[in-house]
């Protein structure tokens, strides 16, 4: 079957905005930006011949004192004692834990020189199986962030000496026990065992110390249902590799929910379709086009307010079939019946099935967990005996510390990884911080709260500290340290035992014996505290090889209970009330962006620079609004809204129309309009300005409720245009994406991809690279779009392995992003009604896209149903390749081994490949961002550029770039084969894009192995070239994508 | 039959016996093989002093009965007792002896014997060409010299035919002729038919020949010049020489640069390889003095470590401070080069990029590390396909195409011969080296 799906990219293709239609006709976006770069500096930009003439005897000038200039001498200085397992210009590879955020993946640190550079997921665990997230991937980049503090500060001032800073600390805390004072540490959740115990250890010492968690992105409505339901107060550990139908009610698991790596790799294994197994069904309901929405088989717009109702009615349909509690509510219905539908996939698929909500509402949670037991899901797909360790935090906990606080009735506060002035309630905190006698903060910047802090006791960046964690009860992770501290910092853990008066001197140092650590490292002692703790778990004998053991590993588990049914003791008969819901109004759904997350990474400019995966927009928040509503208000992008709840208001605010928003709701990021993150992320004390908006205040004021009901929404002033990569690269209305339905693909697995093909001509008839090539090695790369979720994970990866530059917010107005890899986001309007006119159809223009659009006519259904489409992009390294053809100087050749080749030095950058790039891959160059202080986001200086991967060139300014294929990968693993003497089929490269995706859906390899994954993937009936009829024999698959629905 | 039998049996008992009385007899060569599978050179030389003592002479020192009980096991015989081999063990600063009981001590005669009857070495002669200064022998060079000599015989020739024309102009006013005035000294020296040229056109052609001239140079200056540090000898913070250590001493190169077979850097030995000798070895040699070497010195100072309390571990001191050797080979950022693809994989000896280093008292750059001179290798340098499995298609497929006679011409060499290089294997596409 062939589709006639009409697929596009952004609203300007359907309006023909003029802008956009003008920028579409030039491949680059001006010419040379003379204006910037000389402009400063007062030179004429009117040249003339004389101009000509100075120019032209300068040039000559400087490139004849060039030549007389001598050869900067250059040192090699190496190791006075070399480390035994440090070779200058091999890497090595470290297990450990990515302390980025509470999910702990797994992790393998790459480290070359003593350096870590690469973060990536561990692969051949059970769980989270390689893979690792934007925002982890990215957490390298904050170890060299010359903007922590490199030294303690006391009392607001610089406090170079730790003794004498915990001095007047244990003073202080002292004088406070004594008088029985209160003190308090205020953490994020910890799941570390070790950690745990120095609390108590803390706690020991100071009688009235408590401990209190407080996650800004809070998971308090689970925690505390399961706790009235099951009596745990934890989040259960869901198994989505288990449910064959998952229902989401708002819930982002794939891109921000919990533990998004692991979810996407228990999601993914369901989602291709093959022979001998059911494709899972995915069905979302939900307000904002979330990028797990995104990806579900069916997905419903909802009114969030509305939710509680439409669950309840769930909840009641299940009953009724399976003889559970009735919720006395009356049955609400979306429209199509998709409730009632719904209820009947969920009843065939008992015991097999997932029902999740995204709410912070404790009664819609409690229906939630009700639905799950009916339906038998407990000790299947959902596990709440060995449960998550990760979001412990109660929101009423921390409310009431605030109340206690501002009453003064706290002593000493510890901030331990929280930061609530920036996203609790940031006139009470600061209030309540000066009130305290004590206030410690252990950031490692100079953040909102810290800044308010008497002490601010830097802790380690997590590469630099020893650890442990326990994200699954029963599953161990050990993080170890891979780079010794670049600033004087320490590990909060040290900072707690040594004001608790633990004595953490070694005396019997194993490795001061040996000779090895003779220097002081400083998180030595802590090391030696977890072995302690780590000796009683794993016994006295042969402790210091189960203990390396583990190490090496990275993890330990203990055999998990048997997962069978909890007992039960909910009830939801009476929850109606609190579920009745439907508000009038519009609703404000607040999330958390996929990078920036909780905004804790909030000056990570590699987090900023990734477009979110659905709008496409970067470095900036913005709120997302549906056509109808912006039709209602008068509004268009780029415009600008006020946004008001009772006391609370956002002004100004840039609006986006969003297609798939729910009507009469509107969407804004949480995580943004940080005023102490540093230069990137924005600091009121250094000038910087914010980036986004701060809408905690709207979080606080909704009771820690992700849905803020009854917001007016009014036109702001002026207007704002947001960095959005969307329609960067016309896609001229192509056909790029082929999908089909689950149904026709068990008929037809080539359904969706039995496109006729067009005669191809060739003007290159006398060269086939896949007949003479190298007899060893045929590079290709296959992408199943059933996988890829659209997470971006593998555009930061390739940006960290190939030294990509970021190029901030006004380069991207601009359309000079640079990454080699993006991923295009392709909606489609369904023809479900009675669009006769159009069809059959092969090659769409965007004139007819937008006949779908029936806005003009007042219907806005389709706007909301929108469907879409994720694929990644990136050079296709055609073996008959339109770029070097018209390279003047052969800057760009391809290889035997089918690569196509970028040589920088030959560049002279006349940009005619990127013009005849049909794919629009290729990246121009504009400034040498590694050394322009314009572009100060950390590639600037000589910590930042401790990140950048040695094997790859920095590139400079007026060179095209683009994908290699992580030659550099190919390289060292074709060496590594030829120094051990193994053969051509036994070179295993993974590129970074593939080796960052946690859902697999990236797969490199040599076609020449016919027992080779890729092989297999080329004879896969799903596998289509983009754009094959130009018979450019591209060397990357696309699989198409495949929905379980009944209509694509 | 039984005569010739008789006659088989004697030959092969005599063999046999000769085998055996061969056996206990020591053996020198034997004995070097063992020497040298031992590792004995790496603390010992026979004629210096380096980690442990000289050895030549040591048969007279000592009886063969003490050495083999030494060698074998010195710290068992230490602890037995023996004042030689204890104030021995004291001479060299407590630094024990490899424990060697896998030798038997038939073996330890053969080294002995080998120690014995190696011969004496031959007095070094003075260096036979000037590694230091090599610039004289690059190419840029012999152009100075081309073009001083051009100037120089340009002059000559000004000079002559001013002579000749004062001399022509006296023959002429002797015979009472008139010379046409015009006729300058550089005209004099053209040949008639550009003489007679109208002046301008003349100006411009000459003008033309020096810019050809004079642009060709500016290439050839460009190209091999700029840029191009062949011939850079650096003064190093330490006056190491390559000449004693790899040359006279015979150390192996990888011994110091170890990860020339695992690297892409061959690495600059950190300093615990060099205190690997030179704990043992501080003296300088007797012609600057006694004391310990201010070179040496050097590594001392670096690694904060006192000579005296001679219990070096692997630490160093809290002032040690690294050695900032001047690099010499300075690839620019864009290329890659990897030592252990060519020293493990293409079996290439490291005298061939960087020339007779084992000569060398100054290291310098041998090669000009240009684009042209990797070119020029990866075209004629062979693969040694036939013991990799890597290679083993590409092996394969050249075999049965020489075998068939097909594509014969892609197996030569510009030099030649016949052999599967870099080049046939991709060896000359860019991102083999550039990315």
């Amino acid at each position: 079957m062939s589709n006639n799906i009409k697929y596009w990219k952004g609203e300007e293709e359907l309006v023909k905005d003029p802008a956009f239609l003008a920028s579409r006709k030039n491949e680059f976006p001006d010419a040379l930006p003379l204006d910037e770069v000389l402009g400063e500096e007062g030179v004429e930009l009117n040249s003339n011949r004389r101009d000509f003439l100075k120019f032209f005897g300068f040039s000559v000038t400087a490139v004849a004192l060039a030549a007389c200039y001598k050869t900067k001498v250059r040192h090699a200085v190496p190791y006075l004692v070399k480390p035994e397992d440090v070779t200058p210009g091999v890497a090595s590879y470290y297990a450990s834990t990515c302390g980025a955020c509470s999910a702990a993946c797994e992790s393998v640190v790459k480290v070359r020189e003593g350096r870590p550079i690469k973060l990536d997921g561990k692969t051949g665990a059970d769980i989270k199986n390689g893979g690792l997230c934007a925002t982890g991937q990215a957490s390298i980049l904050s170890l060299y962030d010359n903007e922590r503090l490199a030294d303690p500060i006391a009392n607001g001032k610089e406090a170079k000496d730790w003794a004498k800073l915990d001095e007047s600390v244990t003073a202080k805390l002292n004088e406070i026990d004594s008088a029985k004072g209160r003190i308090v540490i205020l953490s994020s959740t910890i799941h570390s065992p070790s950690t745990l115990k120095a609390i108590e250890d803390f706690k020991a010492k100071y009688k009235t110390a408590e401990h209190i968690t407080y996650d800004a992105v809070s998971y308090s409505g689970i925690v505390q249902a399961n706790k009235d339901d099951f009596g745990k107060a934890a989040l259960p550990a869901y198994k989505f590799a288990n449910a064959e139908v998952i229902v989401s009610f708002g819930a982002d698991f794939l891109g921000s929910w919990i533990s998004p790596v692991e979810f996407a790799k228990a999601y993914a294994t369901n989602r291709i379709p093959t022979k001998d197994k059911v494709m899972s069904k995915h069905i979302q309901f939900e307000s904002n086009l979330s990028m797990t929405g995104t990806n579900a088989d069916d997905r419903f717009p909802m009114k969030a307010s509305d939710e509680g109702k439409y669950l309840a009615s769930l909840h009641n349909y299940i009953a009724e079939k399976t003889g559970g509690k009735m919720i006395a509510m009356p049955n609400a219905e979306l429209a199509g019946n998709s409730i009632k539908k719904t209820a009947d996939i969920l009843l065939n698929a008992k015991g097999k099935s997932l029902v999740i909500s995204g709410s912070n509402n404790v009664a819609v949670q409690k229906v939630v967990n009700s639905i799950n037991m009916m339906l038998e899901n407990y000790g299947k797909t959902i596990d709440i005996v060995n449960h998550s360790n990760q979001y412990k935090g109660i929101d009423a906990d921390t409310d009431n510390l605030l109340k206690d606080i501002k009453s003064g009735s706290v002593a000493g506060i510890i901030f331990y990884g929280t930061n609530p002035v920036y996203n609790h309630d940031t006139a009470g905190w600061t209030e309540g911080i000066k009130k305290a006698k004590l206030s410690v903060s252990f950031a490692s910047t100079k953040d909102e709260t810290a800044g308010l802090c008497n002490y601010v006791c830097p802790d380690n960046h997590f590469l630099e500290s020893w650890g442990d964690a326990e994200p699954r009860s029963g599953e161990f992770q050990f993080i170890q340290p891979t780079i010794t501290n670049v600033f004087n910092t320490r590990q909060a853990q040290v900072s707690l035992l040594t004001w608790a008066g633990v004595s953490l001197a070694v005396e019997n140092d194993h490795l001061k014996n040996k000779g090895i650590l003779t220097q002081k490292l400083a998180g030595a002692p802590y090391y030696h505290y977890m072995r302690k703790l780590w000796a009683e778990k794993l016994g006295e004998k042969d402790f210091d090889k189960s203990f390396n053991s583990c190490l090496h590993d990275g993890v330990y588990s203990v055999k998990p209970a048997e997962a069978k049914t909890p007992a039960y003791s909910g009830n939801v008969t009476e929850l109606a009330s609190a579920l009745s819901g439907g508000k009038q109004g519009i609703d404000l759904v607040l999330y958390t962006n996929i990078a920036v997350r909780d905004g804790a990474h909030g000056n990570n400019p590699w987090l900023h620079e990734l477009p979110d995966p659905v709008s496409k927009v970067c470095w900036d928040n913005y709120v997302s609004l549906p056509k109808q509503l912006a039709v209602k208000l008068g509004l268009r992008d780029g415009d600008t809204v006020n946004v008001k709840s009772g006391n609370v208001s956002l002004s100004n605010v840039p609006a986006l129309i969003q297609p798939g928003q729910a009507n009469n709701t509107v969407g804004l990021a949480l995580g943004f309009g940080r005023t102490a993150a540093g230069k990137v992320g924005g600091s009121k004390e250094k000038g910087f300005d914010t980036v986004g908006v701060n809408a905690y205040p709207l979080l606080s004021a909704a009771g820690r409720n992700w849905v803020v009901s009854g917001v007016e929404i009014t036109k702001g002033d002026g207007t704002y245009a947001l960095a959005q990569t969307q329609t960067h690269h016309s896609i001229e209305g192509r056909d790029l994406v082929r999908e089909s339905t689950f149904a026709e693909w068990q008929k037809n697995p080539q359904a969706g991809n039995d496109k006729e093909k067009t005669h191809v001509y060739t003007i290159w008839e006398k060269r086939d690279y896949r007949k003479d090539g190298s007899p060893n090695h045929l590079w290709a790369m296959a992408i199943d779009l059933n996988a890829c979720t659209g997470c971006g994970s593998c555009v930061v990866s390739c940006s960290i392995e190939n030294n990509v530059p970021v190029v901030g917010r006004d380069e991207i107005r601009l359309r000079r992003e640079m990454t080699w890899i993006r991923i295009d986001r392709y909606y489609s309007f369904r023809n479900n009604n009675s669009d006769k006119e159009i069809e059959g159809n092969y090659v769409t223009r965007e004139k007819e896209i937008a006949k779908f659009d029936k806005a003009d006519k007042g219907d806005y259904d389709h706007w909301e149903k929108i469907k879409v489409v994720h694929q990644p992009m990136m050079c296709q390294h055609c073996s008959q390749a339109p770029c070097e053809t018209v390279c003047p100087v052969l800057a760009t050749t391809h290889s035997t081994e089918g690569l196509n080749q970028m040589t920088y030095n030959r560049c002279i950058g006349t940009k005619y490949c990127g013009n005849n790039c049909p794919y629009k891959v290729r990246r121009f160059n504009w400034f040498r961002y590694n050394d322009n202080d314009k572009f100060d986001f950390h590639f600037n200086n000589p910590l930042g550029k401790m990140v950048i991967n040695p094997d790859v060139t920095v590139r400079t300014r007026g060179v095209m770039e683009k994908c290699s294929f992580c030659v550099q990968r190919i390289q060292e693993a074709k060496l590594t084969a030829k120094r051990e003497g193994k053969t051509p089929k036994d070179v295993e490269v993974r590129t970074a894009c593939q080796r960052a995706c946690p859902s697999n859906a990236i797969v490199f390899g040599d076609l020449h192995n016919p027992d080779s994954e890729i092989s297999k993937l080329y004879k896969n009936e799903r596998g289509f070239g983009v754009l094959e009829e130009i018979n450019v024999q591209s060397s990357v698959k696309y699989m198409t994508k495949i929905r379980n629905t009944e209509t694509v | 039959m039984i005569k010739q039998l008789k006659t088989l049996a004697v030959v092969a008992v005599a063999t046999l016996t000769a085998n055996i009385y061969a056996a206990d007899k020591p053996n020198a060569e034997e004995g070097k093989k063992l020497y040298e599978a031992n590792n004995c050179g790496s603390c010992h030389a026979l004629d210096k002093k380096v980690v442990g003592p000289a050895l030549r002479g040591v048969n007279n020192r000592r009886s063969e009965e003490w050495l083999i009980k030494w060698i074998r096991n010195n710290e068992a015989f230490r602890k037995s007792g023996d004042a030689d081999a204890n104030k021995l063990y004291e001479e060299y600063g407590k630094a024990a002896m490899n424990v060697f009981e896998n030798l038997t001590p038939d073996q330890v005669r053969h080294i002995l014997e080998y120690i014995k009857t190696a011969p004496a070495p031959v007095k070094a002669k003075g260096p036979t060409e000037n590694v230091d200064g090599a610039s004289k022998n690059d190419d840029g060079s012999n152009l100075y010299i081309l073009l001083t000599l051009i100037g120089i015989f340009i002059v000559v020739l000004f000079i002559l035919s001013k002579v000749r024309n004062t001399l022509r102009r006296l023959a002429a006013e002797r015979s009472g002729e008139i010379l046409d005035s015009k006729g300058g000294a550089i005209r004099g020296l053209l040949p008639e038919k550009l003489s007679n040229m109208n002046p301008t056109v003349l100006t411009v052609f000459i003008f033309f020949i020096v810019l050809i001239v004079g642009s060709t140079w500016g290439y050839k200056f460009g190209i091999t010049e700029v840029g191009v540090q062949k011939g850079y000898a650096p003064k190093q913070p330490i006056a190491y020489s390559h000449k004693l250590h790899a040359g006279e001493l015979k150390i192996d190169c990888k011994y110091c640069h170890i990860g020339v077979e695992v690297s892409k850097s061959a690495t600059i030995p950190s300093l615990n390889i060099c205190m690997n000798c030179h704990k043992g070895v501080q003296k300088a040699s007797t012609a600057e003095g006694d004391g310990i070497s201010p070179e040496i010195a050097k590594i001392y100072k670096a690694l904060d470590y006192s000579p005296d309390s001679a219990n070096y571990t692997k630490a160093f001191g809290p002032n040690a401070k690294p050695i900032r050797w001047v690099r010499i080979h300075n690839l620019p950022d864009h290329a890659y080069f990897n030592h252990s693809q060519h020293v493990k994989v293409g079996k290439l000896a490291c005298q061939t990029c960087h020339g007779p280093i084992e000569k060398m008292e100054v290291v310098q750059q041998w090669s000009s590390l240009q684009m042209g001179w990797c070119i020029d290798c990866h075209r004629t340098a062979g693969i040694d396909a036939a013991n990799n499995n890597y290679y083993a298609a590409l092996h394969e497929k050249a075999a049965k195409d020489l075998k068939d006679n097909k594509n014969r011409s892609k197996y030569f060499t510009p030099d030649g011969s016949v052999k599967i290089t870099p080049a046939m294997n991709g060896g000359l596409e860019c991102a083999k080296c550039h990315y």
